[in-house]
């Protein structure tokens, strides 16, 4: 097995290119490290991407980027991304209960593994935009379309993930995170994200509601019939629990972990919690 | 294999490792120091925690080669940097038996060593999500919480 620590996205884009599917990217290295006796057979060449000058936050006018090798306690202590309109990202961070874990594993990482991580159940929720380079340019793709299966993302042999984009959402929105685990360290069970905009009539303009890790496909799923229960109406909890009730649209998964019964309901509650807190962010921001 | 060089506790280390030995395995079983414990080495105990570059980090989750340049700290340096005298947290582990088998203990240290450099008067509740991530198998948690709440007056008295 070979390694490498390039300090130039072309030289990483080359060896990349050169190991082709045996080569795996890796920065956090808590996914890698973790799966490393499954893995041992299929990975000629370790890439450590950390070099890359990836890890960072910043907003422009395109809204709010997060370099693929920014840690999650990075993102979690961030002034961009522990308060206002991104606050959403360090309360998905805190879930995550392992201090250690949140010191290593970064969002590239994250966004990679689709399968039981918290991350992308948030950024679907926030329209989230995964930029990937490669030696034949730069692409962005929405973090809907980025997960195309359980383990299984939409990267090309030879591309890596450069950033996470999020746009500025409008004024008057919040959003909410839910989780349900056994344990500090437990994979989540159901994870749960949503975004509500309002107006100044408390008519909800914008929804996204957003299951993760609980779902059939594996991957995170926007609930239709939960988003269609909210817009156009005025919010309050009879509405909001109305909405969680629809959120049956998401087919759960049943395994030796957890029922796919006992999901289910877990989703709507997990919902109905995230979006009263969505409702009290936006009110906040309101205040503030 | 690669050779390395890792700083631990303050001193050199050269050896040779493979890319995916990890970093606990390497401190372990070639450099010597088994103060850190391996248990699950999958990320989900804790017992491999130590301090690299001032964080709490698993070192199972770490390649070793991937720790070259950093600032290595585990339990047996607790002792050296406070003047070869027991360190209070290690002194309140013993004064409140805030361990029965003592595997999940080192690295329960390390994670309240970083807590308490960064946040001397934790709450409980701070002190619970400090060691988080960690599991005592003896279920020994109500006393570990007591250990550190009781090594984090005596740090703030001086005494």
């Amino acid at each position: 097995m070979d390694y490498y620590s390039p300090t130039d996205l072309n030289e990483a884009y080359s060896l990349l290119e050169k190991y082709g599917e045996d080569a795996i990217p890796i920065a956090g290295s808590t996914f890698y490290m973790g799966h490393r006796e499954e893995l041992f057979d299929e990975v000629e060449a370790v890439i450590n991407i950390k070099q890359l000058g990836l890890s960072y936050i910043r907003q422009d006018g395109d809204g709010l980027h997060i370099g693929a090798t920014t840690t999650l306690n990075e993102i979690f202590a961030h002034e961009l991304t522990s308060r206002g309109v991104f606050g959403i990202l360090s309360e998905t961070v805190s879930e995550l209960n392992i201090n250690e874990v949140r010191n290593m594993a970064t969002i590239g990482g994250e966004v990679c593994i689709a399968g039981e991580v918290d991350m992308p159940t948030t950024l679907l929720a926030y329209d989230a935009g995964i930029v990937i380079g490669g030696s034949k340019g730069v692409r962005e793709i929405s973090m809907a379309d980025f997960h195309i299966g359980y383990l299984n993302n939409a990267l090309e042999p030879g591309e890596i993930v450069l950033e996470v984009r999020l746009p500025q959402p409008p004024a008057n929105t919040g959003g909410g995170f839910a989780k349900f685990e056994r344990t500090a360290a437990d994979l989540p069970i159901v994870n749960v994200a949503t975004r509500i905009s309002l107006d100044d009539a408390g008519v909800c303009t914008d929804a996204r509601v957003v299951a993760g890790a609980a779902t059939l496909s594996g991957i995170p799923e926007r609930s239709g019939a939960a988003e269609a229960a909210l817009l156009g109406r005025r919010i309050d909890d009879a509405l909001i629990e109305a909405a969680a009730a629809a959120s049956a649209d998401v087919e759960c998964i049943n395994d030796f972990r957890v029922s796919a019964e006992i999901r289910s309901l877990w989703v709507k509650c997990g919902i109905e919690d995230a979006l009263k807190r969505a409702v009290a962010a936006v009110r906040q921001g309101e205040q503030s | 294999m690669n050779a390395i060089n890792l700083k631990i506790n303050g001193e050199h280390y050269d050896v040779l490792v493979k890319p995916h030995w990890s970093l606990a395995y390497v401190i372990r079983e070639k450099v010597g120091l088994t103060g850190t414990k391996t248990g699950c080495e999958m990320g989900t105990c804790g017992s491999c925690t130590l301090l690299l570059d001032g964080k709490p980090v698993f070192s199972c989750l770490r390649m070793a080669i991937d720790a070259q340049g950093c600032d290595i700290r585990t339990i047996e340096g607790m002792e050296e940097e406070n003047n070869g005298e027991l360190h209070p947290l290690q002194e309140a582990f013993i004064q409140d038996h805030g361990m029965q088998c003592g595997f999940c203990t080192p690295g329960m240290i390390i994670a309240a060593k970083h807590l308490l450099e960064h946040n001397p008067d934790p709450t409980e509740q701070e002190v619970r999500e400090a060691i988080g991530g960690h599991l005592c198998r003896c279920g020994t948690y109500i006393r570990i919480v007591r250990s550190i709440l009781n090594a984090a007056a005596v740090m703030r008295t001086g005494s």
